[in-house]
């Protein structure tokens, strides 16, 4: 390959000119009459719409290792579910490398792969030891190589963590796929609707009961700590609200005032709870002190107030009011101030949930007779329909903000579909049985 | 003239050695003399002809010399030799007779000469006056026409000297002239050699401005030309540029994936160089955007393209293809 020693050039041009005078201011305005140019600047200011394609190889497997998914089946399914990777089916790969060194990476970039992750798993005892390489197909580049274990049981975590390096070596943002749902299903049993509050991975598997009530169980949600739920329970016929820790099981009652106790969230430190409260005549906004059980009144409308959840500042407030004669967003910035109407686009606008990054808020939307998950952009106001379900309710952002959850009707059947924060690629959790509503997606548990 | 016969005379001194000879010879001579002397003074008479003298002289041929006598034989010889004694005794006395014969003559000869030679030499006294008369008058004329042929020669002299004198001016001043012109037909040839080599100068001034002239309105059209074709060329390169750019552009975008961290105000930018085949030579990050993942993704879509669209055209590509800057930039994000 010729290589051109562009430092002499300069030098060698002096001469050049100091030898030439006149030649060179020939030559001077010559090239004086040929416009100068600076260099080319190409701006890409849009990118690929589709996913990023990800190739998965099945690890290498050694050892006794538990039945069911592998590992790596594991990963590619959350990469999938996270609506941002399409992921290459095994059966279309030239070659299965185990390592790094056995890549040819022009067959992965043949089958139009931007990356590849390889490894294998290994058992040894009651402990499974895995071994990842992630690579930059066209770059060629190693991102990742690591090595992680967990026990044998926990194949699964072991899985949901090598997702979470994957997708944040990729994507720059923390992967959200160790972290946990709570629902509640509905089935009919014996004539009887059965509730049950559940908490699983979230790709729905490991769905584990924590509750189940003859009455409805209403709105979990997540301690910012991630080991307790606070949720809204019919079980003593009126409407209560509970914490619940989940290591232990133990359930507290914190909150059954006459008339409404609905709408539970956390503050930021989980020390208190806003709910909502139709104690002192029309449902109103209370923050409730977990420890001492202090009510703080946030809105005094003769409206209705509901729905409240702390801003990602932890200071401003997001509720639905109808006090505009139908539901709407508004937010509160601080106490003292007057609430802001954020949503104008339809009659219908509720159930606000703000993002982790305090740039947008999503809801339900309701829009010519179907309700949708919208969100609109806190800084321009811009609204954006993000699902094209028709019954959508109770969304839910995941701590990394790239993803959201919500419950929709699917054949009659209510399930809950996972779509990215912008709108993105849908994917629907495996059906269970019943009904499945109310889903709130944990924060990052460390 | 008169040389040669006074040589003519001492040349012939040496024969005459006897009284007769002497006698005869004198004899003829004054004959000559009497038969030539009148016209001897004659100062424009011609010399009388050799042939006289010569003739004179060879008639009176000398007597050879007996011849030696033979020696007589004895005997018979001496009868012989008393007969050759008697015809000779014989002989002897008419030769003695003879002699006095001859002597007789002679004197007889000698009286009537005497008196011929006394009155020739009145003759001679008489006319050798009147010659010295004629002599000193020819030269007293001689003389004069010496004198005046003299002057004649002085004064032809002079005048030649005078003539020479004016000559020699005239030539000398002939010379001066001629120098003269010579110089200044030297000073006027150096001056015209001086003019026509400054208007030669001139002139070759002049073609050289002429030609540098017409070179700078060539050069000036070249110029335009060149300029109009540039422009013309520019435009083409532009358009090629702006085409090549877009497709340039479609193709990263369709290799760009953008991460889901990627803010509106991020950007990265690099700097690519490309082979002339399309093929990446090279990346480099100009600067980053402060989020891995996200130069990352600039950089993968950068390497992710086989063959960048190029145009055929070698100096486009030189230009803005060989290496350009990519700027990734979400701003649908914002």
């Amino acid at each position: 390959m010729a290589r051109i020693d562009l430092s002499r050039t300069p030098s060698r041009l002096a001469g050049w000119v100091h030898r030439w005078p006149s030649l060179s201011a020939l030559l001077a305005l010559l090239l004086f009459a040929v416009p100068g140019h600076a260099e080319l600047l190409i701006r890409i200011t849009e990118g690929v719409e589709s996913a990023i394609p990800v190739a998965v190889v099945p690890f290498k497997e050694s050892g006794d290792l538990p039945a069911g998914d592998g590992v790596s089946d594991i990963v590619r399914s959350d990469l999938t579910m996270s609506g941002e990777f399409s992921t290459l089916s095994p059966e279309k790969m030239l070659s299965l490398p185990s390592r790094g060194d056995d890549v040819f990476y022009r067959d992965w970039k043949l089958l139009g792969q931007r990356y590849l992750l390889v490894g294998e798993v290994s058992r040894q005892g009651d402990q499974l030891n895995a071994r990842f390489e992630l690579f930059d197909v066209n770059t060629e580049e190693r991102l990742l190589g690591e090595t992680a274990n967990s026990a044998v049981g926990s194949l699964r975590t072991l899985a949901h963590h090598i997702s979470d390096k994957v997708y944040e070596a990729i994507t720059g943002v923390p992967g959200a796929f160790s972290t946990r749902l709570a629902y509640v299903t509905r089935q009919a049993q014996g004539g009887r609707p059965l509730y049950k509050l559940q908490v699983s991975d979230v790709d729905g598997k490991r769905a584990s009961i924590r509750l189940e009530s003859r009455e409805p169980i209403l709105s979990p949600a997540w301690s910012p700590d991630g080991r307790r739920l606070a949720y809204v329970s019919f079980e003593t016929g009126n409407p209560a609200i509970y914490i619940h820790e989940l290591a232990s099981g133990r359930r507290t009652r914190i909150a059954s005032f006459p008339g409404l106790n609905s709408a539970p969230a956390w503050s930021p430190d989980g020390r208190s709870l806003l709910v909502t409260l139709s104690k002192d005549g029309n449902a109103e906004i209370y923050r409730m002190d977990i420890a001492s059980r202090a009510l703080t009144r946030l809105t005094n409308h003769w409206a209705i107030d509901t729905e409240a959840m702390f801003g990602a500042d932890g200071e401003s407030l997001y509720f639905t009011s109808d006090r505009s004669g139908g539901p709407q967003i508004y937010v509160k910035y601080d106490s003292d101030a007057e609430p802001r109407r954020l949503t104008f686009g339809s009659r219908y606008n509720a159930r606000p949930r703000p993002s982790g990054d305090g740039k947008y808020v999503y809801y339900v939307h309701q829009r010519e007779g179907a309700f949708h998950i919208a969100r609109t952009n806190l800084e321009t106001r811009e609204e954006t329909v993000l699902t094209r379900t028709l019954l959508d309710e109770s969304p839910s952002v995941s701590p990394n903000g790239r993803m959201l959850i919500y419950a929709t009707k699917q054949d009659g059947q209510s399930v809950l579909t996972v779509i990215t924060s912008d709108g993105g690629a849908s994917y629907t959790l495996p059906a269970s049985e019943g009904d499945v509503r109310e889903p709130a997606w944990s924060p990052i548990i460390r | 003239m008169t040389d040669r016969e006074r040589d003519y005379i001492s040349n012939d001194k040496a024969p005459w050695k006897s009284p007769v000879a002497l006698s005869l010879g004198m004899h003829a001579a004054l004959a000559v003399f009497l038969l030539v002397g009148w016209h001897w003074s004659t100062p424009t008479h011609e010399p009388p002809p050799r042939s006289i003298a010569a003739t004179l002289v060879m008639q009176q041929p000398e007597p050879a010399a007996a011849p030696p006598e033979p020696a007589p034989v004895p005997d018979r010889q001496q009868q012989e030799q008393e007969r050759k004694r008697q015809q000779e005794l014989e002989r002897q006395r008419e030769q003695e007779r003879q002699r006095e014969l001859q002597r007789q003559r002679e004197q007889a000869e000698r009286q009537a000469r005497e008196e011929r030679e006394r009155q020739q030499a009145a003759e001679r006294e008489r006319q050798q006056r009147a010659e010295a008369e004629a002599a000193r008058k020819k030269a007293e004329a001689e003389a004069k026409e010496r004198a005046r042929r003299q002057a004649e020669e002085e004064e032809r002299r002079r005048q030649e000297a005078a003539r020479k004198a004016e000559e020699e001016r005239q030539r000398q001043q002939e010379a001066e002239r001629r120098r003269e012109q010579q110089a200044r037909e030297q000073r006027e040839a150096e001056a015209r050699r001086r003019e026509q080599e400054r208007q030669l100068r001139e002139q070759q001034l002049q073609a050289l401005a002429d030609k540098a002239n017409e070179e700078r309105q060539a050069e000036r059209q070249r110029q335009a030309e060149a300029a109009a074709a540039a422009r013309a060329r520019e435009a083409q390169m532009m358009s090629d540029r702006d085409k090549y750019q877009l497709m340039i552009r479609d193709k990263l975008r369709q290799a760009w994936y953008i991460p889901p961290s990627a803010t509106g105000d991020m950007s990265v930018k690099l700097r690519i160089t490309l082979f002339p085949t399309g093929e990446l030579s090279s990346v480099e990050l100009v600067r980053g955007s402060g989020n891995g993942a996200f130069d990352q993704s600039a950089l993968s879509a950068v390497r992710g393209i086989d063959r960048y669209p190029l145009p055929d055209d070698q100096q486009t590509f030189e230009r803005y293809f060989r290496q350009f800057t990519i700027e990734f930039t979400p701003e649908a994000l914002r």
